[in-house]
């Protein structure tokens, strides 16, 4: 029989401490990015190719970390935790609000200089990265979330661009009747993080908010009710499909079983990948101004972007840390003229988006005709984000589905909302 | 009394023991030896499981969100905001449909399973092997094959049913409440007949059959025999495996959340997924801790109705 004595036992007790402090030992001496760009297949050599020559320039190796793009949120506020947060991390636009909560977020204003960064980057375009006034995160690629048509489809369906939205009803049916087994417009009726920006547009189009810049929820208005019915009325006459999350329209769209969707101009880059066309698919992704309630009302877009933030810690300690320096060269033409136009977004740079690689690509020219001016995402920007969409999908998500009347979840959405809102004080 | 052998021709009884024995006898130096052999599970019992069980009842009591980084004392507040909120107590509701169905479901057909398996015919050996696959899939994996057979634009079963004309056009099963409740106790149910069936099969192979024959010999149909003869003496194992089955099914998170999420809106949101749902896509600890005290205490009755048993019979 095994017999301890108190030293080997003693032993024991310090493996068992080291085993419990195992986080603190398993983080990487490396600076590290945690993205979900480098977690998309077609998109990963684009990221490593960045980490690649960052290193060759500065000789600082930069640890990839990915993580899928609806989780990245989840692992940062857990690792916060457990203190194993990345140097940086990218982000959507929308989750800044709620990550900017975390303690170990980095002032950016401070690490690399509020007055450079102004310099470098256009007011509308910084405003994505900050919070409160101040700069939490750098913009990496920036553009617009807005309406794209498969012109293959909508030629098969003998149909030409919808202006309003009526037409925009005749052309689903059109496809409908007229292109087996596809889905019209592939909105995404699926996931509470995908679910708000397709409705947001919607309620827009039909002259109502949700939220204004004071917090006061607006949703429970007549234009609210509208859209809700509209969305409502697709999903009866199955124009739209239920169980449809963004990755589902891109698939749908690029194999030719949908005519329209929304997404950011990245849907370029998932459209090429997902037709096996390569650019050849370009011929078809068609970015068009979103169909209006009436001729002369404004087409809508939301602002939408990546950032990056950096984290408190090892690599970030000042000014010549590896993450400052990596922040700063995600800033330079080097990655805002290779990595943006790959990703088929643009620049964040002013001097990257006057790059001949960016001013010749006709598809950013129709992409910024096509969606205008666009504006702010109006749950996105609260702390209380996520909870907000959760509300909104369940209740779209009711409606569509004929649990509730399109009123009743509407009036459901506005005291949800408010209480959610009252809550966060 | 005289024994007629000389005391002083036997070993002298020492008054102190030997200074190699073990202190207080050999027998507690195997406890203490159990005691050595029971701390790494201890240990990684109480770092696993009973430290973030105790951090999250104090959580319980606090406001804890992405508002509040630093929690905050409430009392039982978010036990009132649970009372208060229809979503929550519907998953009570969702539970409570889920684990009666699928418990139910399991134990029929896993006993009829366990009945048919327990025949002889040729291949008996070989389906019974066959028969534990699904047990012995992944349980995301079950999922995804569920979700591929429900699934709206590429099913098979909307395949089947449009091809045959039996509905007009493809069904979108899981966006109902009825269908993804239905698809989520079909799962439950399929990848666990495999381990009820077992408990059944072995329950049933110590079941006497000159008893059996004797029955039959009587007249016995095969339903009174089921009835009279069968059941009575599987009741023990019926027992515990409803028992498990129950909590089994309280706890039950992967195949929910893969094949529907909790959806469509809250259609199959049990608790487990509720748990979630507040902790990771609100961020609410606070309640999410909370309402997790309140599944835990619902799984408490039938765990302490299961030890109990158990304890008894060994």
């Amino acid at each position: 029989m095994v017999d301890f004595n108190r030293r080997q036992f003693g032993g024991l007790l310090a493996s068992g401490a080291a085993l419990a402090n195992y986080p603190a030992l398993a983080q990487s001496a490396n600076p590290s990015f945690m993205s979900f760009t480098f977690a998309e297949d077609p998109n990963r050599p684009m990221v490593q190719k960045v980490i690649d020559d960052f290193k060759a320039q500065s000789g600082i190796s930069m640890e990839p970390i990915g993580s899928a793009w609806g989780d990245v949120q989840k692992n940062l506020l857990l690792r916060q935790r457990s203190k194993t947060l990345p140097t940086t991390a990218q982000l959507s636009e929308r989750w800044l609000p709620a990550i900017a909560t975390i303690p170990e977020i980095v002032d950016l204003d401070q690490a690399l200089g509020r007055a450079k960064l102004e310099a470098a980057i256009d007011p509308a375009v910084l405003a994505m990265g900050q919070v409160g006034g101040k700069t939490f995160a750098i913009p990496l690629i920036t553009g617009s979330i807005g309406m794209i048509a498969n012109k293959e489809v909508l030629e098969k369906a003998g149909i030409g661009v919808p202006k309003t939205l009526a037409e925009f009803r005749s052309a689903l049916l059109a496809i409908r009747d007229k292109v087996p087994n596809s889905v019209p417009f592939a909105a995404v009726t699926k996931n509470p993080s995908a679910i708000p920006l397709d409705f947001m547009i919607m309620v827009w189009l039909h002259g109502g908010r949700i939220i204004d810049e004071s917090g006061k929820v607006l949703i429970g208005s007549d234009a609210g009710r509208a859209a809700m019915a509209f969305m409502a009325g697709l999903m009866k006459d199955r124009l739209i499909a239920p169980e449809l999350d963004r990755p589902d329209s891109r698939r749908l769209f690029a194999q030719g079983a949908s005519g329209f969707f929304i997404d950011a101009p990245q849907a370029r880059s998932f459209v090429r990948s997902f037709s096996g066309k390569g650019e050849a698919a370009d011929a078809f992704v068609l970015p068009i101004p979103t169909p209006v309630l009436k001729a002369g009302d404004t087409p809508r877009s939301i602002q939408w972007g990546h950032l990056v933030c950096a984290f408190k810690g090892a690599g970030m300690e000042d000014a010549n840390a590896p993450g400052v320096k990596w922040l700063n060269y995600l800033l330079s033409d080097a990655v805002q003229g290779s990595l943006a136009p790959a990703l088929s977004a643009l620049p964040v740079t002013k001097t990257g988006q006057k790059l001949p690689i960016v001013q010749n690509d006709p598809f950013f020219k129709n992409w910024a005709q096509a969606t205008g001016v666009p504006l702010t995402n109006e749950i996105g920007i609260w702390s209380n984000g996520p909870e907000l969409a959760t509300i909104l999908s369940e209740e779209f998500q009711a409606a569509i589905l004929g649990q509730k009347s399109s009123d009743a979840a509407i009036a459901s959405m506005q005291s949800r909302m408010e209480a959610s809102m009252l809550k966060r004080g | 009394m005289a024994t007629g052998v000389d005391a002083s021709l036997s070993p002298p009884l020492s008054p102190q023991p030997s200074p190699l024995a073990r202190k207080g006898g050999l027998k507690a130096h195997e406890r203490r030896i159990g005691r050595l052999f029971l701390l790494p599970a201890l240990a990684a019992f109480t770092l696993v499981i009973l430290y973030p069980f105790l951090r999250a009842i104090g959580y319980a009591f606090t406001r804890s969100n992405l508002q509040t980084p630093e929690p905050v004392y409430i009392g039982v507040a978010n036990f009132i905001s649970i009372l208060g909120s229809p979503e929550i107590l519907g998953a009570f509701a969702t539970t409570a449909i889920y684990v009666v169905f699928a418990t139910t479901g399991t134990v029929i057909l896993g006993l009829g399973w366990a009945l048919i398996l327990n025949q002889p015919f040729a291949g008996r050996s070989a389906l019974r092997a066959l028969t534990l696959i699904p047990w012995v899939l992944p349980s995301t994996v079950t999922a995804f094959i569920w979700g591929w057979i429900f699934n709206s634009r590429f099913g098979v079963l909307n395949a089947v049913l449009v091809s045959t004309g039996i509905i007009p056009f493809p069904t979108a099963w899981l966006s109902t409440t009825s269908g993804a409740m239905a698809a989520i106790v079909m799962t439950k149910i399929w990848f666990s007949i495999p381990l009820f069936m077992s408990f059944f099969l072995a329950g049933l192979q110590s079941l006497d059959k000159e008893q059996i024959d004797a029955a039959r010999v009587d007249g016995a149909s095969n339903y009174a025999l089921l009835r009279d003869h069968i059941l009575p003496h599987l009741r023990p194992v019926l027992l515990v495996v409803v028992v498990l089955g129950v909590i089994g099914n309280l706890q039950q998170f992967d195949t929910i959340f893969a094949l529907t999420g909790g959806g469509p809106v809250s259609a199959t949101s049990v608790l487990s997924i509720q748990v979630y749902r507040l902790a990771f896509d609100q961020w609410d600890i606070g309640m999410a801790s909370a309402l997790g005290l309140l599944w835990v205490a619902t799984i408490l009755p039938a765990a302490y109705f299961y030890l109990r048993h158990l304890l008894k019979g060994a």
